[in-house]
């Protein structure tokens, strides 16, 4: 049940006048119920796996906090992690694993994979569960009585296949605090849903047409002009999908009285590699901060250890992603752009200020940005390199984007330049009714003009 | 490149604080607007006079206004005729005839629609009922035979009628579809005509200046073009059909869209026999029957010439024969069912369904002739015309010399 489908709005409004409509007590078990549905409807076998990793970390959560410090403690946070870990790793990067040790034998790619389907959402709530283990352990969150709860924090469904990574601090005041979301919630919650399918279905799909066209059929699209049309027309494809999507999820999350964390802000303005990490699905970089970089030593350690982490970081970040190694080199290339920066940078802060040379830097950013997405986008390393070969040389082409599809981000262009300058968004959830009804039916009717729908693009974050 | 306005984590209302409804009035001022919108740059005028005169829906519109327009000047002794592609004839043929025909004929058959397509062309072109001397109904069999085609899920009607269709035909319209699926289509792009006229939108975007010095160009050039056009001069001769076995022996040199048409249309076994044609036939045929009831306008119905080889008459029991039925009604007219029987013949076909230019001049003066006799002469209407809103003169003669 994609968001984007007339499915889902049956359900989110069936979910809604339920929860509403019934008593406070029974709250949780609709959400959870109807989480577990959700789920479901996908694939109803994996609810499984999904309480069994609900119900490892639920235990692990309550043993963290009643063993006190010392080896028994740091045994079940062990457990904890291997066994997320375990799970994460089997059904994501066995076949992985596989296809690399019968290469190394000799042995064609396939010939030892095991028909394993990937479980929705699995990279997303494995570190959410991750997050609140550590974060008991490091005694940074107390662990979660009731099961009920925890279950619905693992996997609340704005939020389960997709993100954004929500930490238990950020969940559990709102669940054990809930008060009916004030109208201003409501107002910004019905302004993101609807703001996030325009994102998805009017944006990220008429380019992903773009972008499926260049990168389907490669031979047929030879030169540099047509490389660049179709590298930055997937650019701005994942970047409506997936903060479209993000949208969605923080609007569904308010209309039901939770606060989810900005998990985009704007990056394509970035300003540096650095900056852009600040701005790109939040929620991960900062779990990876968190719970990787700073582990292992952050910047404490000196300049080559600091650059080491960095690589760390984004390599397992980029494997996260998913199981190839076009997401390694994607991950290993943002982490030697941040390292090339730290290292021109030096211990100087990165700055956000809009100087005159702002622009030329926002735009190398995004050139460099988008030389990143070829490996996340490509099918294979040999296409990836094939259309890096097709951005650096070779005939001049054409442009595959149509007018309107310039026009289109030209407006989103200027909108991200007015949300960053004058914050319009929250100065039209200030204004009255009558300008946040027209910019939303003007949203709308660009949903209705623009929206692809017949043909169902799915969301490129639900894969991972 | 970010329209994105990212929410601030907060527990606590920003800004001014709101009425409780507030949310919910917004939305549906909001929904108001779309709606609003839509209506103002489609079902103005604004934007479908601006149509790809080559899409389904730029070439309905575009038959449309010519035979609107064409009632400015076309005289009184009107016939016309409604059909598919499978109803071609050439009034240029009709009207270069040695003896002046007694009516005049026009053409608002558009290809690849169906009966309730032309009942909204009816409705558009003829809002008093009493334009036309008749209404001649092209049609592949006075029975119904189930087909693997099922015209009640044919969605290019949507396509074909969507700048006429307006929010109270939705409902009605929708339910004629017995798809959900393509009922919801229906629905949504009914009440949102914006969604169906997307693709005709962005290609209109890609080269506004270009799409509209071609709507010009068709403007001025359409009814020249439809009248001076002449068909293809090839045919089927050769083709052969085994009935027993459905094996084909196709003429030296057919190519492949000839061939899918004689195995689609003509040579193939029998389809269950469900009566969803009937169905449908009796609900848009019958509605453009009640239309024209109490009307001067004969409803005719003629039976095309059925392919280069038609198929035998008992390769299928049908069940029901639905137009027969519709007879009975006042102002409907049976024309011979075996009257074109002549014309089917490989010669006369350009390939499996469609007259070539040999058989659509044979059948236009057939047509002519066939028309003329069914109507009779017509009367002279003097002093009894009178001014029709959609330009040229009504007539009011009742006719009882029905068959």
């Amino acid at each position: 049940m994609l968001f984007n489908t007339t499915h889902f709005f049956i359900f989110l409004a069936v979910v809604l006048a339920l929860f509403y409509s019934s008593p406070r007590v029974l709250r949780r078990y609709i959400l959870l119920a109807a989480s577990y549905f959700f789920y479901g409807t996908w694939n109803y076998k994996f609810i499984i796996l999904l309480l069994t990793l609900t119900a490892i970390d639920y235990t692990a959560g309550l043993w963290l906090e009643r063993i006190p410090a010392g080896p028994r403690r740091k045994a079940v946070l062990i457990m904890s992690l291997t066994a997320n870990l375990g799970f994460l790793g089997f059904f994501k990067y066995f076949n992985f694993l596989a296809a690399n040790v019968a290469l190394a034998m000799g042995k064609p790619a396939h010939s030892l994979f095991w028909d394993i389907v990937l479980p929705l959402g699995i990279s997303f709530h494995t570190f959410q569960s991750m997050s609140y283990v550590v974060d008991v352990y490091r005694g940074q969150q107390k662990a979660v009585r009731n099961v009920i709860d925890y279950a619905l924090y693992i996997c609340f469904f704005p939020q389960l296949v997709a993100g954004p990574i929500v930490r238990a601090r950020n969940f559990f005041p709102d669940l054990w605090n809930w008060r009916a979301p004030s109208s201003g919630d409501v107002s910004r919650g019905l302004f993101l849903v609807a703001l996030g399918l325009t994102k998805k279905m009017a944006f990220a799909d008429q380019f992903a047409k773009v972008a499926n066209n260049y990168f389907g059929n490669l031979a047929g699209n030879p030169g540099v002009v047509t490389a660049w049309s179709g590298v930055v027309a997937f650019g701005l494809q994942i970047y409506f999908d997936f903060s479209g999507y993000t949208d969605m999820a923080i609007g569904m999350a308010l209309l039901l009285g939770f606060h989810f964390p900005v998990n985009f802000r704007r990056p394509y303005l970035a300003s540096s590699i650095t900056d852009f990490w600040r701005r790109w699905h939040i929620s991960l970089s900062t779990w990876l901060r968190d719970y990787l970089y700073i582990p292992l030593g952050g910047n404490r350690h000196g300049r080559w250890k600091t650059y080491r982490n960095l690589m760390l970081t984004m390599l397992l970040g980029g494997l996260w992603h998913g199981a190839s190694w076009n997401f390694m080199i994607w991950g290993g290339y943002h982490g030697a752009l941040l390292s090339v920066e730290r290292l021109l940078r030096g211990d100087r802060p990165v700055s956000e200020r809009w100087t005159w040379l702002y622009p030329l830097q926002a735009v190398v950013t995004f050139g460099l940005v988008m030389i990143g997405w070829v490996f996340f986008r490509a099918a294979d390393l040999p296409q990836s390199l094939q259309v890096i070969r097709q951005l650096f040389g070779g005939p001049r082409g054409h442009l595959l984007l149509e007018p309107w599809h310039i026009g289109l981000a030209v407006v989103a262009l200027l909108l991200a330049i007015a949300e960053e300058k004058l914050d319009w968004f929250e100065r039209l959830m200030d204004a009255p009714v009558i300008a946040y009804a027209s910019a939303m039916a003007v949203m709308l009717f660009v949903l209705e003009i623009f929206g692809v729908i017949d043909v169902r693009i799915p969301f490129i974050y639900f894969q991972f | 490149m970010s329209p994105c306005p990212e929410p601030v984590k907060s527990a606590a209302p920003i800004g001014r604080p709101r009425g409780r409804f507030a949310p919910v009035l917004a939305c549906l001022l909001a929904v108001a607007g779309v709606f609003g919108l839509d209506a103002l740059l489609f079902r103005t005028g604004l934007y479908t006079a601006w149509l790809q005169p080559d899409s389904s829906t730029g070439l309905f519109e575009m038959i449309l206004r010519r035979e609107q327009r064409s009632q400015e000047k076309a005289g009184n002794n009107l016939v016309l005729t409604l059909g598919n592609s499978r109803f071609g004839y050439s009034r240029k043929v009709i009207d270069q005839l040695p003896v002046k025909p007694l009516y005049t004929f026009r053409d608002a058959g558009v290809a690849g629609t169906t009966p309730r397509s032309w009942y909204y062309m009816l409705r558009e072109i003829d809002p008093t009922v009493r334009r036309y001397r008749a209404v001649v109904l092209g049609v592949d069999d006075y029975d119904d035979e189930d087909r693997y085609y099922n015209p009640s899920n044919d969605v290019r009607d949507l396509h074909y009628v969507i700048a006429r269709l307006r929010l109270g035909d939705v409902p009605e319209f929708a339910q004629s579809f017995t798809d959900a699926d393509l009922r919801w289509a229906v629905w949504r792009g009914g009440l949102l005509k914006g969604i169906i006229f997307q693709s005709d939108i962005l290609e209109f975007l890609t080269n506004p200046l270009k799409r509209i010095a071609y709507v010009e160009l068709c403007r001025q050039g359409f009814a020249g073009w439809s009248y001076d056009f002449l068909d293809s001069t090839r045919s089927m001769t050769g083709l052969q059909i085994d009935w027993s076995t459905y094996k084909i022996t196709f003429p030296p040199g057919t190519d492949e869209d000839q061939r899918d048409s004689v195995s689609s249309w003509l040579a193939h076994g029998p389809e269950p026999q469900t009566g969803r044609l009937a169905a449908f036939r009796r609900a848009w045929f019958g509605r453009i029957i009640d239309r024209y009831q109490g009307s001067p306008t004969r409803v005719i119905f003629m039976r095309l010439p059925r392919g280069p080889i038609p198929r035998p008459d008992g390769l299928v029991k049908k069940r029901s024969a639905s137009i027969r039925e519709m007879a009975a009604r006042p102002n409907v007219v049976l024309a011979p069912e075996h009257v074109f029987d002549a014309l089917e013949r490989p010669e006369l076909f350009k390939d499996g369904m469609h007259l070539n230019r040999e058989g659509i001049n044979r059948f236009s003066v057939m047509l002519a002739a066939e028309t003329a006799r069914i109507l009779g002469p017509p009367e002279h209407d003097t002093g009894q015309a009178k001014a029709c809103p959609t330009g040229g003169a009504c007539f009011s003669l009742p006719r009882q010399d029905k068959r």
